[in-house]
């Protein structure tokens, strides 16, 4: 009961104060590869202080859709945090079948930012409106088709029942479909969070850009809610592949992990190239196929 | 029995080591002569089983009808090539090392060696038929290698079914055709199932069953006639006698209906797409690959008749090898004198050529299946097997598509030889021109005689030997297929 | 992890490099792909006669002549051939990088339907021997129908045997070294065949795009 309670805190915490610590994680790591220093690890912190302090400029073709848009990002990437399992095995809050409502709050997350940027009335924020919700189309059912072949395997309907015990269970038994599901959610998270080889985070040409054009006119506490909201979406999804790729490690390494998978995310960024626009279709695809393969194995393990 | 195997091996790699000259004509002459000696010494005297091959009636049969092919074509390869276009002896030697191949399949007695066998002879048949170094042969070369190559994966597919489907008995499990056919009620049905369609699909690509015979048109049409005629006579027995042994091992099992069911689909699928494609040939040995096509068919649908038909199937193999081999190197003195292949330009060979005119009408009635050549008492054999048991459908559509057949190629080869001739004919200007034209004619001379010659007497042998390799194929359940109306 | 999780592995890595063979442009890396995939089918038969009983001394001789010719001396043989030819990346084919994989994906949930039914009796060392065969073989003809460059299709008929070798799994130990060996030295001069060929038409033609071959003659069948 006190371990629950202590639990609740400790998986709190880090929703408050982790993802802007992912994200310096990633800053060094890429400065490291380049040889440079790289920002300070309190930079992001930093950062969001100033951009919360700022106040902003709103266009005059934008409405209250415009303002909302970050908020609700920002609430709805909360509350799935509350329902993914972080630290130990258990989820803050849970429920059977809050693994859709989870996908349903990244994709409502989603269409807020989406509908914000459409709002201010530039093409250039539309472009990006559509490339987002092109990937999103097609990381979407790949995120349910992963979350399905867990739910067969373990049986079990709850996020944090399925990412729990019961998954280190069956863990060794259905090994090659867990590494395809990990190797899936591994690139539904790079989509997800607009990482490379999807999206480049650091680029701001015209022709390049996704998430990041959509963010582009938003200034101050709306964008230190953006910028949050994204890193915050690196965590959730960086907790399910977590306790999907080591079910069997205790706790405290799985919190552990977390920055080092942020290290992982920023050696891709480092050693590959944004892949062509149209060839991000056959990334997905291949994602989908994973996740899809992994489900028919799970299925077959279950009858052989 | 290691004389039959590796002769013409040797021959074909003392045939890759010497420079040219007129006696490696005759070197090929001598090796396959050899190979034929020792073929005909065995009937008297079977040789010892060896190596995992052994004489059995079907095996034994084909190989004679093979040898003979091969025999015949060397002598007309001496005459038929004159410059010296691909390498020669790469030609020889590849001919001599499909004899090889060819032999061992006929007299395997496990699945796996026959199907290497198979592999290798396909592999040995390729450079023969890019002999011109034309962009179309290359293309048909292509086509050639990889359907083949495919179909024969799939044979192999099936034949690793039907050996799964003997894992279940306490035997251990071999691939040898003796032993899966002895387990034969024991064996899985589904695996064997599964194993026969998927040996039909391989074999039959093989083959050139509709619908799998896109390949042939273009194989035959663009390979040299020489080899047109071995591989419609020799390869097509190949892939037969793979389906064939599928077909001993599943009517040991008891499938023999299913089997002969999709036998006679396929069968009756490729009689009527060779009517259908007979009438828009416009090349010569085009037709004469969609005849292929047809017989290959009629030798299926036999097959799949039950043991009447069995019969009838084995005199039409034994009956097509030599009608093809005769048709093919007519077509190849036409193109040496011709320096064509279409159809409608030559005219009138009787007048120019008489003996190849006469040849070529000659092998228009056998392949036809007019009397008194063999393959009308075959064709006449399947019709009456097909209504005497009842099945007037089939019989119906074979006669059918037998009588478009006929017309197709009736009016086809006709105005050929027989019409006024066109000025615009090359003279063959040849060193020792009148032994070439002997050696082109006199081999299809042979093969045309011995089909009317059969065809008007078959002695007992001849008739004990095609009713046992019949009567291999299927178990003794109805013992016909001797006199009555099944000549 | 123990030996039948491994040969599960296995299997799923020959699957997915399947799936990776259908998208992949730049010729080179579809061989790579492919030996890869000879290599880790290659230990498979030895794994098997581990699990049912000894391992015979021929089974490593089988072993070292699988890799010495699947995985080391046809796909040398095919690299020869791109480099003097100097062709490098598949144009894009009749189907479309993106609808192969599609189709692909189908066929192979195609292949688990119909080969998760089909049981076979005895040991079997993993129940997805059959589904993994039949899904090879299919991936490995759309490669050879949908690609245009003669190359790939080589490497598609060596896929379509990679799939009936997997198929073969099933019968583990019943088949005699001697058609071992040769089912291995058929694929070898198949292949060598194949590249000479290809080097033919690149001669002739410039190019070995295969639906640019034969355009002159009269229709065939």
């Amino acid at each position: 009961m006190i371990a629950r309670v202590l639990h609740i805190l400790l998986d709190l915490a880090l929703i408050v104060a982790l993802p802007p610590m992912l994200i310096a994680v990633i800053w060094k790591v890429k400065a490291w590869f380049g040889g440079r220093d790289g920002p300070g690890w309190m930079q992001p912190y930093r950062d969001l202080r100033k951009l919360w302090n700022k106040s902003a400029v709103y266009s005059r073709t934008t409405t209250w859709v415009f303002r909302a848009g970050p908020v609700v990002n920002l609430a709805a990437l909360g509350t799935a945090a509350l329902l993914v399992p972080i630290s130990g095995t258990a989820a803050v809050a849970g429920f059977p079948g809050d693994l859709i409502v989870v996908a349903y709050l990244l994709a409502l997350g989603k269409m807020a930012t989406v509908l914000a940027a459409l709002d201010t009335g530039s093409s250039f924020e539309g472009m990006g409106a559509a490339r987002e919700i092109t990937f999103g189309a097609m990381a979407e059912p790949t995120l349910f088709v992963a979350l399905a072949a867990l739910a067969i395997a373990t049986g079990q309907l709850r996020l944090g029942a399925m990412l729990g015990p019961v998954l280190a269970a069956a863990w060794p038994g259905m090994m090659p479909a867990s590494l395809l599901i990990a190797a899936a959610l591994f690139i539904v998270m790079l989509t997800e969070c607009s990482r490379i080889p999807v999206d480049d985070p650091t680029t701001h040409l015209e022709l390049t850009m996704v998430h990041e054009v959509m963010v582009l006119d938003h200034g101050g506490p709306e964008l230190a809610m953006a910028t949050f909201a994204a890193a915050l979406k690196l965590l959730l999804l960086g907790s399910i592949l977590l306790h999907v790729a080591m079910p069997l490690a205790p706790w405290p390494m799985k919190v552990v992990a977390l920055p080092l998978l942020a290290a992982v995310v920023g050696v891709v960024e480092s050693t590959m190239a944004r892949l062509r626009l149209y060839r991000v279709p056959l990334l997905l695809g291949s994602a989908l196929v994973l996740a899809g393969l992994a489900a028919l194995l799970v299925t077959m393990g279950g009858k052989a | 029995m290691m004389a039959m195997v590796l002769t013409p091996l040797g021959f074909a790699l003392v045939c890759l080591a010497l420079p040219s000259g007129w006696w490696r004509k005759a070197l090929l002459i001598v090796g396959c002569a050899v190979h034929a000696v020792a073929v005909a010494s065995s009937w008297p005297h079977p040789p010892a089983p060896w190596a995992g091959m052994a004489i059995d009636p079907l095996g034994h049969l084909f190989l004679t009808l093979i040898s003979g092919l091969f025999l015949a074509t060397s002598v007309f390869f001496a005459g038929y090539h004159s410059q010296k276009l691909i390498s020669q002896r790469v030609f020889m030697a590849c001919m001599l090392a499909l004899e090889s191949a060819l032999t061992v399949v006929c007299l395997s007695g496990n699945l796996g060696l026959l199907w290497v066998a198979i592999e290798a002879s396909s592999l040995a048949a390729a450079p023969l038929v890019y002999f011109r170094l034309t962009p179309k042969a290359l293309e048909a070369t292509w086509k050639y290698l990889l359907v083949n190559s495919v179909g024969i994966a799939l044979a192999l597919l099936g034949i690793f079914c039907v050996a799964i489907a003997a894992m279940g008995t306490g035997r251990p499990a071999s691939l040898n055709i003796a032993d899966l056919a002895a387990a034969g009620p024991m064996l899985d049905p589904r695996w064997l199932r599964a194993g026969f369609l998927l040996s039909l699909v391989g074999f039959g690509t093989k083959m050139g069953l509709a619908p799998l015979h896109g390949w042939k048109p273009d194989v035959y049409g663009e390979s040299p006639p020489p080899t047109a005629a071995l591989m419609a006579g020799g390869l097509t027995l190949e892939g037969f006698i793979g389906l064939l042994r599928m077909h001993q091992i599943c009517s040991a099992a008891g499938l023999a209906s299913f089997c002969g069911g999709w036998m006679i689909a396929f069968g009756l699928l490729s009689v009527a797409v060779a009517g259908v494609f007979i009438w828009s040939s416009v090349d010569f040995r085009r037709l004469l690959a969609f005849t292929s096509v047809e017989h290959v068919g009629l030798l299926t649908l036999g097959v799949g008749l039950g043991s009447v038909g069995a019969y009838a199937g084995m005199l039409h193999a034994m009956h097509n090898t030599l009608n093809k081999a005769a048709l093919f190197f007519v077509a190849g003195f036409l193109w040496r004198t011709q320096r064509t292949d279409r159809m409608g330009a030559i005219r009138g060979v009787i007048h120019r050529h008489p003996w190849a005119g006469v040849l070529l009408l000659g092998g228009m009635a056998a392949t036809l299946g007019l009397p008194p050549f063999g393959m009308f008492y075959s064709e006449m054999a399947m019709v009456f097997a097909a209504a005497g048991s009842g099945r007037y459908a089939i019989a119906g559509v074979l006669v059918a598509a037998l009588a478009m057949v006929f017309i197709g190629v009736l009016t086809a080869v006709w105005p050929m030889a027989v019409g006024t001739p066109r000025e615009t004919e090359i003279e063959p200007v040849a060193e020792r021109w009148h032994w070439r034209r002997l050696a082109m004619l006199a081999p299809a001379a042979a093969a045309l005689a011995l089909g009317a010659g059969l065809g008007i007497h078959q002695p007992v042998a001849v008739t004990r030997a095609l009713n046992e390799a019949a009567m291999s194929l299927n178990p003794p359940t109805m013992a016909v297929a001797s006199a009555g109306g099944t000549r | 992890m123990d030996l039948q999780t491994a040969i599960d592995g296995a299997l799923v890595m020959v699957l997915l490099l399947d799936l990776g063979l259908l998208t992949l442009g730049r010729l080179a890396t579809a061989i790579k792909a492919l030996a890869l995939q000879c290599l880790v089918l290659a230990p498979l038969p030895l794994a098997a006669e581990a699990m049912h009983g000894s391992v015979g001394g021929h089974g490593w001789l089988i072993l070292g002549a699988t890799i010495g010719l699947k995985v080391f001396l046809i796909p040398w043989v095919l690299l020869r051939a791109i480099r003097t030819g100097e062709i490098h990346r598949e144009i894009e084919p009749l189907v479309g990088f993106t609808a192969s994989l599609a189709i692909g994906a189908g066929l192979l949930a195609v292949a688990f339907a119909v080969g998760g039914g089909m049981r076979a009796p005895g040991l079997s060392i993993s129940p997805l021997l059959a589904p993994a065969g039949l899904g090879t073989v299919a991936i490995g003809l759309l490669i050879m129908i949908s690609r245009v460059k003669a190359i790939t299709q080589v490497v598609g008929y060596l896929v379509v045997e990679n799939g009936v070798y997997i198929f073969g799994l099933l019968l583990v130990g019943r088949m005699p070294a001697l058609v071992e060996m040769g089912i291995l030295l058929d694929l070898f001069v198949a292949v060598f065949i194949m590249a000479i060929v290809v080097h033919h038409i690149r001669r002739t033609f410039d190019h070995i795009d295969t639906h640019l071959l034969g355009g002159n003659g009269e229709a065939s069948s």
